[in-house]
């Protein structure tokens, strides 16, 4: 039997999970070197997949949908928390939008489609800064300004009830530590505060945010906590920075 | 009854829409969360109790699968399968994390499959009434249990045990008290089978 054969019979269970650890290594590295097995484990990940169809029907708690959205707006999905430095920043993407477009012109075809990537990054950005130039720029937006006792860090928040978004604007706000992260909470005299998302400062201490509105609050007053890297339910910690809402 | 050009047309909209809905999320928009929910909410829920077995957990699955749906948005590759079946792999993983932190090891899974020679496949016959599955859930559906009842209860059983039990082969042998060789062989070849019968959802998903 070839090691080709011998290792082509642990496709199936490999796809199910079901090699023992001492298998799996080398079955992996024989995979980086086999199109056939890779063929093989990849119609049998989507063998795996359809087993999920096999579960029997349950119906979930009618709360479920509520506390998927809630525990979902308590941290940003990866690549959504771009920070530009409005507005300098949709003047510089505008301009090396310009560039590497024109610049894509004459390179050759491989070079475009990591160029059509650095497009799509760019028109991410100018997107993100026309949200935040959106969200602000509302007649109806409400502002509070967040201060600690001395003197830095500031921030400004703006609340779009509206557009349902929040804009968070720091200074002087060095990045939180390793493992750890800045919350924003919206807070109604009487109520626990309600998390209204995390984020975390540049190198130079300033970030632009957006963040989600929790649906039909209107706060009287917001803080900021550092809590631990995902966010917390309810703060850990007392706020360094606080301030009241005007005109929401 | 449908025509398939007209099922086929149906198919490529629904993953059209579920891929734009991700799309969505990676712009930190938790509408199209909500959205994603009440398409697959109810099947992840029905994946999670079939794993865990108690409905207090399979909601604390259900969530933290879409929490990190919600996270990692950006990474789903469509060239690697349907937005379906990549939430169903985060569920099934989120299942298998909890039962392991709680040491349970799907136990109760491995007894009930042994007490009952029908499996899962058996209560199928009454899936499919649930409020957020389509047409072509419930094809899938009707197809994957037709599969699995045509093969031989014994490989059933162990692909079953590590799909939704997250054993190993040789956790497998121990709990079947069946040497592992046997296992083995009845995993390969019940997965063979599968290959061939699920042939139709297969290239219908990954195109």
């Amino acid at each position: 039997m070839t090691d080709h054969e011998r290792y082509r019979e642990l496709a199936g269970p490999y796809a199910l999970d079901a090699l023992e650890a001492e298998q799996r290594a080398p079955f992996e590295a024989h995979l980086a070197e086999c199109a056939t097995c890779r063929a093989d484990v990849q119609a049998f990940r989507e063998v795996a997949g359809a087993l999920a169809h096999a579960a029997p029907a349950a119906t979930p708690p009618p709360g479920l949908r509520d506390r998927v959205l809630r525990e979902a707006r308590q941290v940003r999905p990866l690549g959504a928390a771009r920070t530009p430095r409005f507005p300098w920043i949709a003047a510089a993407a505008s301009i090396a939008l310009a560039i590497v477009a024109g610049y894509g012109y004459w390179r050759g075809r491989t070079e475009r489609d990591g160029l059509r990537g650095a497009i799509a990054t760019m028109q991410a950005q100018l997107d993100s800064a026309d949200r935040v130039v959106a969200t602000i720029l509302d007649s109806t937006v409400g502002t509070a300004d967040l201060a600690a006792t001395g003197k830095a860090p500031t921030m400004r928040l703006y609340w779009n009830r509206v557009r349902g978004l929040v804009v968070v604007a720091a200074f002087d706000l060095p990045p939180a530590p390793s493992g750890r992260i800045y919350q924003l909470w919206a807070i109604k005299k009487g109520q626990n505060p309600v998390s209204v998302g995390t984020f975390n400062t540049a190198a130079g201490g300033r970030a632009i945010v957006t963040l989600p509105a929790p649906a039909g609050l209107r706060p009287d007053l917001s803080a900021v906590t550092e809590e631990p890297a995902g966010g917390s339910p309810q703060p850990t910690q007392q706020p360094f920075l606080v301030g009241a809402w005007q005109g929401i | 009854m449908r025509n398939s050009s007209r099922e086929t047309k149906f198919e490529a909209v629904a993953s059209q829409s579920d891929r734009a809905l991700v799309e969505r999320l990676t712009a930190g928009d938790d509408r199209a969360l909500g959205e994603l929910y009440d398409r697959h909410g109810t099947a992840m829920y029905a994946l999670a109790v079939a794993i865990v077995r108690e409905r207090a957990d399979a909601d604390e699955v259900v969530a933290d699968a879409f929490g990190q749906a919600w996270r990692t948005a950006v990474r789903f590759d469509p060239s690697r399968g349907s937005v379906a079946a990549w939430l169903a792999t985060i569920t099934r993983t989120r299942a298998l994390d909890l039962l392991r932190s709680r040491g349970r090891r799907a136990r109760a899974l491995a007894r009930a499959a042994s007490e009952r020679n029908d499996g899962l496949a058996a209560p199928l016959a009454a899936a499919g009434d649930a409020p957020d599955r389509g047409i072509e859930r419930e094809e899938a559906q009707r197809l994957v249990a037709r599969s699995l009842a045509e093969l031989p209860d014994v490989q059933r059983r162990v692909i079953e045990l590590a799909y939704f039990g997250g054993l190993t082969q040789t956790e497998i042998a121990a709990e079947l008290r069946e040497p592992l060789g046997t296992v083995k062989t009845r995993m390969r070849a019940g997965m063979e089978k599968l290959r061939g019968s699920l042939a139709p959802l297969l290239s219908s998903e990954a195109s």
